[in-house]
């Protein structure tokens, strides 16, 4: 597979998830939905790889994919003062998205993922209300806090739909790149405070040192993966080698 | 539970509604310590827990079992819990039943991820019931209520409208996850289709009423008695049925137009809701809530007879006549 073969693979999949989605209403208003296609890469890395990809796995993987733009959604909530229409509208479709995803997994029925993306959901926003209150005290739980809020999604569809072998490259790279990318918004204020992950930036190069092993030995035993896979998980993992995908 | 208690019901249905309250707060025992504070203080605010009951009700009228009943409970009431502490980040509300909301005891952020927290465990608890129909009607349920939130948004501040468009909007924000309550209830139980159909009717109709009362009870209450400020529905640009009755009224205009500018003093408030309760906007709205009733009492009058729709009609009384 060539690398405009996995673009399109991923474009394709977002598409689909932008119309499951779609409410006119709330594109008038916030706009389109937006997913990253580094999510999606990993959402959709064992597909990339050439496994078994059928219909009802492609509907979870958007219902993964709703969650994730409902997450976005009711993370650009103002922490005082949501009364804009666009606020009020951003509040709700988070909502909104978030019941596309239940809508998507009820019509398969998968009441095995139903539980266990919910469970997921839970811990996640448990971990965020957390990380919000007071940013994570040690690198163990800086650690913890970036994974389950940036991987553990994906990491449950991979389990659940019996890709487990990929699930240790997505809970390594996906907060390796987030918190990479925190670093550098912090060198370039004066403040050195990011966006998101406001905190220590020593635990925050720490953590992305661990990450990186992680990584590398994930990669290493990774002898299932297509090396044009694992090129570009070296690519969009190495800081400075240019665009995601 | 508030005075719903006092209902005979509560004699008949005691311990199963004991056993659902453990199950409502063993669902939100979260590991994180903020939002389990943010999910008791919002369970032990109490509620009518009126969805709870009329799922329990409902699956009696099936050969029930009262652990997948109470899945289906839970559930429905978080739904429920969950929409309420966004809609008071929308409603930029900082008091609900007396108590600080949780945007306003922590902020909107934390608000957004308590609401989705106690969504993901509603899902959760009756992510156990494997029954296709039940998920695809609360998956379908929730999508509506959404809806309905976002055509309120639309319709915030906005004069003309008509009580077609309130009825709609009702609907979708309150009858339907009642109707559905009942439904769910009576599905997960095995009750048979047509008894389905009428307890969902009856939910539906019974919604319906429960709302336009909620809304002349916005008007008509005191501060103390709400637990937030006496209309609260216009200040927030929401124009409910005893408004839209008064609406077009000249007098009462320039109080809609300051209301809507967030620039009404205490003191035109209490006018306005004094010429509201004086319009005769008040009865004109209970006439409509009361027909809604009938039609909730005559979708339950072809039921078996039984303890569940002995319980049914109280609870449909206690709609009519509530006043808190």
């Amino acid at each position: 597979m060539e690398k405009h073969n996995i673009k399109q693979i991923i474009d394709n999949y977002i598409n689909d998830m932008k119309r499951a989605v779609r409410h006119p209403l709330l594109e008038k208003n916030i706009g389109e939905v937006k997913l990253a296609h580094l999510k999606a890469f990993f959402l959709l890395l064992p597909k990339l790889n050439g496994e078994k990809w059928v219909a009802s796995t492609h509907t979870a993987a958007i219902a993964v994919g709703a969650v994730h733009t409902a997450f976005d959604a009711h993370d650009r909530i103002d922490e005082r003062d949501a009364t804009s229409t666009t606020q009020q509208l951003t509040v709700l479709s988070g909502d909104y998205y978030s019941g596309i995803h239940y809508r998507l997994l009820a019509s398969l029925p998968d009441f095995e993922f139903i539980r266990t993306l919910s469970k997921t959901i839970g811990e996640i926003n448990e971990t965020k209300a957390d990380f919000h209150n007071q940013a994570p005290s040690g690198l163990e739980q800086l650690i913890d806090a970036v994974r389950t809020i940036e991987a553990n999604c994906i990491t449950s569809f991979l389990h659940t739909f019996g890709f487990s072998q990929y699930a240790p490259l997505a809970a390594a790279a996906l907060p390796l790149i987030s918190l990479d990318a925190e670093l550098l918004t912090c060198e370039g204020r004066p403040d050195n405070v990011g966006n998101y992950w406001t905190t220590d930036e020593s635990d925050t190069s720490q953590a992305i040192e661990e990450f990186r092993k992680e990584l590398q030995h994930a990669l290493d035993d990774a002898d299932f993966l297509q090396p044009f896979l694992v090129k570009e998980i070296r690519q969009m993992t190495t800081p400075l080698l240019g665009e995601l995908i | 539970m508030g005075k719903l208690q006092a209902l005979s019901l509560y004699a008949d249905f005691r311990k199963d509604l004991n056993y659902i309250e453990k199950e409502l707060e063993r669902s939100v025992d979260s590991a994180s310590p903020i939002i389990r504070q943010a999910s008791l203080q919002l369970l032990h605010a109490g509620g009518k827990r009126i969805r709870p009951i009329f799922v329990l009700l409902a699956s009696e009228f099936g050969p029930h079992s009262l652990e997948d009943i109470t899945k289906v409970a839970v559930s429905l009431e978080l739904v429920h819990m969950a929409s309420l502490v966004h809609d008071d980040v929308i409603d930029n509300s900082d008091m609900r039943r007396g108590l600080e909301t949780v945007k306003a005891k922590w902020d909107n952020r934390i608000a957004m991820y308590a609401g989705d927290y106690i969504f993901s465990r509603a899902l959760h608890s009756i992510g156990e019931i494997e029954l296709p129909a039940v998920h695809q009607l609360l998956a379908k349920t929730m999508l509506e209520i959404c809806e309905g939130e976002i055509i309120q948004i639309e319709h915030q501040r906005v004069a003309n409208q008509t009580i077609r468009d309130y009825l709609r909007r009702i609907k979708r924000k309150t009858a339907l996850l009642l109707s559905s309550s009942c439904e769910l209830g009576a599905l997960a139980s095995g009750a048979d289709a047509t008894n389905v159909r009428k307890l969902s009717r009856f939910g539906y109709f019974a919604g319906m009423s429960f709302q336009i009362t909620d809304d002349i009870l916005d008007i008509t209450s005191t501060d103390k008695e709400l637990g937030k400020p006496a209309g609260s529905d216009l200040l927030n640009g929401h124009l409910t049925l005893p408004i839209l009755y008064v609406k077009d009224d000249p007098e009462f205009l320039p109080y809609m137009e300051r209301a809507f500018a967030q620039t009404l003093t205490e003191t035109e408030r209490s006018a306005m809701l004094s010429y509201i309760c004086n319009s005769g906007a008040i009865e004109k709205a209970e006439a409509v809530s009361d027909l809604y009733l009938q039609k909730a009492l005559k979708e339950i009058s072809g039921l078996p007879d039984s303890k569940a729709k002995k319980a049914f009609r109280q609870i449909a009384a206690f709609i009519g006549q509530r006043k808190y």
